[in-house]
């Protein structure tokens, strides 16, 4: 009993972490590589190379940072990325925890999220990981409250708020159809989560790294790698959620599964290069004057939706 | 895990609160007791509803509205904080005297 | 309801962090920290309500308070002189009445705990914890969480009222200065601090 209900999805969950991570660095290469960007060594191994690196670099120390946090929180941000790579269903039956509320708990990761990522800025006492930390505090309850209108959205037809539900309830129809806005506005909030890309304000380019401006070595690695668990535990919970999951003909479940997740990673990825960033107070106002509004309209739809 | 022992965590939790509510002067400090007492609150009723209420669905409801609580208490401090420290520049209670005399 | 010992153990543990966390808040020299220990005591109590088959309620508790806690951990940044915690920091009134008020309230709950005899109808095991809390709130109860959401309404416009910076009369500060004790001249109250820093200043100035 232990075993299968303990160690077993432990198990899963730290595979699909490290794999995942590795898949994320290497596609992001491959998509840098694409648009010209010079490559130094080879795109498989470089992700290792930095990693092994940074392994054997020395951990910078601020002045006075409070340093439980300050160590803690990349730990706790993998943490996080962790429990929503335990919520993603790869079959009927495989899953690491099958809780009733998983569409909740994933929520709730998203909230704790804005406590890691301001802990992180602020425990390291200094100026620009500060300012880094309080952007995101900012421009993190949008983003929590977009998504939550958006899972909401996809819950009601469903009956019910566990993601294996949320998955059969897409037999007829996937809920990127259904619900043409929910995917968009989802992929909006998981770029904005991991602060990727065009979004990535907290640790941006303006403020020296942001957030991770003082970190360097070991917790830098587990900083980077919790990021790239939490888009591929995002593509998981948009896999499940708009692209039906682990339907799909003539393949087992857990490949399509597999397959629809690099595919909005890909996405994902390919919009994190594609798109220029936007100043931080600019995307507050896109983020609550018009996008918070289309997830309203969302939702109503969603209802309508269930009550036809 | 038995109902005597979640009571008892609950009854902790409250005692604590309690003390941070009547011992601390800064407003957020004397807030954060109230919620650590709310916090037992929620806990106990939870407990109840699981071990001697038969499951009745009005437990878990009473929780949820602990939760509003919470939030509007939280709401309505922060905002007379801000009002108080904006005509004040204070954040402590015995800065607030006016309604002493 | 019968459970493991894993139950038991993992019960125990959570108790202690709840409690230990929550004694930690009002003893932490960072007002940071101090949110945020009260954060994971809340994760705590979620996590036992989660044990108690309460699984909305657990998970509920983790998104309410993680942005409570980080609004509050905002508002020790904006007010309170401390919220690194570099300077060792104490401020309490009447703590002895504080401390007892704490133990005899400890002492009177834990008393009922003990010996009240509560009845024994725990919850049945084909009971659908989250089902029924949905049905009974938009169900039966529909008034009471109705009247919820509008008590928060009012609470956001009041608060919004409370905390702007310009009402109908002009700024929302006005009120709650003193006048002057000359027409146009400073408050009454902060004359004393204005004299100060003044004081100060010219002691500065003939210093060099």
């Amino acid at each position: 009993m232990l075993l299968s209900e303990l160690f077993l999805p432990v198990l899963m969950v730290m595979f699909m972490l490290t794999v995942g991570a590795y898949v994320v660095a290497v596609l992001d290469r491959l998509i840098a590589g694409a648009f010209g960007a010079p490559q130094a060594g080879r795109v498989w191994l470089a992700p290792m190379a930095r990693g092994a690196w940074l392994m054997t670099q020395h951990a910078n120390a601020t002045e006075a940072p409070d340093w439980q946090a300050w160590r803690l929180a990349p730990a706790l941000y993998l943490a996080l990325a962790a429990i929503g790579l335990a919520v993603v269903p790869w079959s009927e039956s495989l899953v690491a925890t099958d809780l009733v509320t998983s569409v909740v708990l994933w929520g709730s990761v998203e909230a704790l999220a804005t406590v890691v990522i301001f802990l992180h800025g602020w425990s390291a006492n200094a100026l620009l990981a500060l300012i880094g930390g309080y952007r995101y505090v900012a421009l993190g309850l949008s983003y929590i409250l977009i998504s939550m209108f958006v899972l909401i959205g996809v819950a009601l037809p469903a009956e019910s708020l566990q993601f294996t539900q949320v998955v059969a309830s897409q037999e007829a129809l996937w809920n990127v159809i259904r619900q043409p806005l929910g995917l968009p506005l989802f992929l909006i909030v998981g770029l904005g989560m991991t602060f990727w890309g065009p979004l990535n304000l907290a640790d941006s380019k303006d403020l020296a790294g942001g957030t991770a401006s003082e970190i360097s070595g070991p917790p830098r690695l587990v900083w980077d790698v919790a990021r790239a668990a939490m888009l591929v535990a995002f593509s998981g919970v948009a896999a499940s959620a708009f692209l039906g999951g682990w339907m799909g003909p003539w393949l087992p479940g857990p490949l399509w599964m597999a397959i629809k997740m690099l595919a909005v990673l890909l996405v994902l990825l390919l919009l994190g290069r594609v798109l220029p960033r936007i100043a931080p107070e600019r995307c507050v106002t896109l983020m609550w004057v018009v996008l918070l509004p289309l997830s309203f309209i969302d939702l109503v739809w969603a209802g309508i939706g269930a009550l036809l | 895990m038995t109902l005597t022992t979640l009571l008892l965590l609950a009854a902790a939790l409250i005692g604590i609160g309690i003390y941070g509510a009547l011992s601390q002067q800064s407003f957020v400090m004397l807030m954060m007791g109230l919620e650590l007492i709310l916090n037992g609150v929620m806990l106990a009723a939870v407990a109840f509803w699981a071990f001697s209420g038969a499951g009745a669905p009005e437990g878990q409801l009473l929780t949820i509205i602990v939760m509003a609580v919470m939030a509007i208490e939280m709401a309505m401090g922060f905002a007379l904080v801000v009002a108080v420290f904006r005509g004040k520049q204070a954040d402590m209670t015995e800065s607030l005297t006016g309604l002493k005399h | 309801m019968n459970h493991g010992i894993g139950i038991d153990i993992t019960f125990l543990s959570l108790a202690t962090l709840a409690v230990v966390t929550g004694w930690r808040v009002f003893r932490t020299d960072s007002m940071v920290r101090a949110s945020f220990f009260l954060l994971v005591s809340f994760i705590a109590v979620g996590v036992i309500m989660i044990l108690l088959a309460a699984e909305y309620l657990g998970v509920a508790m983790f998104f309410m308070m993680a942005v409570e806690m980080t609004v509050m951990a905002l508002f020790m940044v904006m007010f309170m002189m401390n919220p690194a915690g570099l300077n060792p920091m104490n401020m309490v009134h009447q703590e002895r009445i504080a401390i007892g008020a704490g133990i005899v309230g400890f002492l009177v709950l834990g008393a009922m705990a003990l010996l009240a005899a509560f009845p024994d109808q725990p919850v049945s095991a084909d009971l659908e914890p989250v089902r029924s809390l949905g049905n009974e709130m938009l169900g039966d109860s529909m008034l009471i969480f109705e009247s919820a959401g509008i008590v928060l309404l009012t609470t956001m416009i009041g608060v919004v009222v409370l905390s702007s910076h310009r009402g109908r009369y002009g700024a929302a500060a006005v009120g709650s200065l003193p006048p002057g004790l000359e027409p146009g001249g400073d408050p009454a109250g902060k004359l004393e601090e204005d004299e100060e820093e003044e004081s100060g200043g010219h002691q500065h100035h003939h210093h060099h």
